[in-house]
């Protein structure tokens, strides 16, 4: 098999894909269980009455929208290219 | 697609269009909490103006008898754009409709525990998000490997359920209800809201349009189905209603109408059985939307609206893997927020949206193909379809004035999403590069910032404290990040790599 750059490219391409997609899901998990807190999980992440819970989770739902985004573009970059 | 079903058949796919698990939960919220006894009167209207509404969709659906419904007929009528953004509601009303149906799976499961073991009923409470999400997920992987449907029996099954009730409901006595709006003319707005809230119990039989492909004779079956169907389900809800609001005081309750009513009529026994006939309603329902979904995307997909990857097919089931669990996402993100109202809003605006839509390309087909073959017209034109509009945007605001803050939350996240499609719409017509580009540059930019913060974090410039794992996460994040967006930048420029 030869191994050109553009295959390695694209081997790489894909995992940063499916790194940051992986990523942006967690962020996305991670602002659920802010906001809504199953099993008490707030307490677990030391997370206090004080701290500004709307903000975090506006931030990370963005963050994980752009993130998983970018991440399928990746993964997809190998089908729409020849 | 061999067109094998006759008239008694699409009556059949009308009515267990119809007949779901909508009446076990959207009356709740509309007799406690916006139109008490009025409630009743707002089944009626939903049917009237149901019945307006469908008239376009008999027209369309004689004249234009192919897979796709309302998606088909804005693309005949106006192509592009508004086919798109048709497709889009269709889906996300789909998708809204399906996390509506989870919820009510473990509220019926919950009020059955209720009666059974209330440790277990408490857990069930307190783990409702969590119970929905499991049902979705079971639900999916059985779609994902080629489920059974389940066919007619269910409505069979319902309408006995629903004619014991009645007659046990009159045999044991009721207090008629009144069902006047008072006081007048304030309590109109909410008896308006009520009707918007509880439109979805009608919504089903348009997925008689959906199965056009298969159905003989199908300009003459169809509307005459659809007829059929929405003349036997008025007054089949308005008697239920009657009865339930008949035996069930207004009060605080934290448990559904009809399971209470059923339970006041039939002791010991009513609300079980009802418990039992929401959770397969719910199940069927959130199966069936499941499917929708996927082959609203695949088709949407197929016209190049959406990713070609959707129309993937599982290589050992057969079927539409990735767009089914591409949905079931979104369904379990809504269904993890719980919030009933909400989501019972949200799934009636985007079909409201979607039936003004049917009504406008009724009006736009009249003038620009006159001499399309029409087996049914839809009777006093314009008026009907012009009725139908109006009513839609009438049904849109109507809960806004009443001051209904789920309705308000539901139509801003609405407007959001319709943003979403607009912003989608754009990015497909200005190309993949393009995008790709820009989101680049967006991660590259958020993998800086993250690096940025990480140092000042270490630095004590930024007062948080953070364990060493979770500030080489960051580290990782930001890496990953800035790594992501080189490689988007540069995805088209072949000769640098």
């Amino acid at each position: 098999m030869r191994i050109t750059i553009k295959g390695v490219r694209k081997v790489f391409a894909a995992a940063v894909g499916v790194a940051q997609s992986t990523m942006g899901m967690l962020a996305v998990i991670a602002a659920y269980i802010l906001h809504s807190d199953p099993f008490g999980l707030r307490a677990w992440l030391y997370v206090n009455t004080g701290f500004p819970i709307p903000l975090y989770v506006l931030v990370l739902i963005v963050f994980g929208f752009f993130s998983i985004t970018s991440g399928l573009f990746l993964i997809t970059e190998n089908e729409e290219s020849p | 697609m061999k067109r094998e079903l006759g008239f008694s058949d699409a009556l059949m796919m009308g009515l267990s269009g119809s007949i779901g698990f909508e009446i076990f939960v959207l009356m709740d919220y509309a007799y406690f909490g916006l139109a008490g006894s009025s409630m009743v009167l707002s089944l009626l209207l939903g049917g009237l103006i149901n019945l307006l509404i469908m008239f376009s969709y008999c027209e369309l659906s004689a004249a234009i008898p192919k897979v796709g419904g309302e998606y088909t007929y804005t693309k005949a009528a106006y192509g592009g754009l508004v086919a798109f953004v048709s497709g889009c509601l269709r889906w996300l009303a789909s998708v809204f409709g399906a996390s509506l149906a989870a919820l009510v799976f473990t509220r019926q499961l919950s009020y059955l525990f209720l009666r059974v073991s209330p440790i277990v009923q408490s857990f069930i409470s307190a783990q409702a998000p969590l119970i929905a999400i499991a049902v979705i997920v079971i639900l999916t992987a059985l779609d994902v490997k080629g489920s059974r449907k389940v066919g007619p029996m269910i409505v069979i099954t319902f309408l006995a359920l629903f004619a014991i009730f009645l007659a046990s409901g009159l045999w044991h006595g009721l207090t008629p209800p009144d069902v006047v709006p008072r006081p007048l003319p304030e309590g109109l707005s909410g008896v308006f809201a009520a009707t918007a809230y509880m439109f979805p119990m009608f919504f089903g039989m348009r997925a008689l349009v959906a199965g056009a492909a298969q159905i003989k004779s199908a300009e003459k079956n169809i509307p005459r189905a659809i007829i059929l169907s929405a003349l036997l389900i008025m007054p089949l809800y308005f008697s239920v209603a009657y009865v339930a609001v008949g035996v069930v005081p207004l009060g605080d309750f934290d448990e559904p109408l009809l399971n209470l009513a059923a339970e006041n009529i039939l002791p010991g026994a009513g609300g079980i059985l009802f418990a039992i006939a929401g959770m397969v309603a719910s199940l069927s329902a959130l199966g069936t939307s499941i499917a929708v979904q996927s082959s609203i995307a695949r088709g949407m997909s197929r016209d190049g609206y959406l990713p070609k990857i959707l129309l993937s097919v599982h290589r050992r089931y057969g079927t539409p893997y990735i767009a089914t669990i591409a949905g079931s996402v979104f369904i379990i993100f809504l269904s993890a927020v719980g919030y009933v109202e909400f989501l019972g809003y949200a799934a009636s605006f985007g079909s409201i949206l979607v039936f003004a839509l049917v009504n406008l390309s009724l009006l736009k087909l009249r003038k620009t193909r006159p001499y399309l073959k029409r087996a049914f017209k839809a009777p006093l034109y314009p008026f009907t379809p012009v009725a139908g509009v109006i009513m839609s945007a009438v049904l849109l605001v109507s809960p806004i004035f009443f001051g209904d803050v789920n309705a308000i939350s539901a139509l801003m996240s609405g407007l959001g999403l319709m943003a979403m499609v607009l912003l989608t719409y754009y990015l497909r017509m200005v190309g993949r590069y393009r995008v790709q580009v820009a989101l680049g540059g967006i991660s590259l930019v958020m993998g800086v910032l993250t690096a940025l913060l990480t140092y000042l974090i270490e630095i004590g410039f930024v007062p948080i404290i953070l364990s060493p794992v979770s500030l080489y996460i960051l580290i990782f994040f930001s890496v990953v990040s800035i790594l992501a967006g080189l490689l988007n930048v540069t995805a088209g420029a072949p000769k640098i790599f």
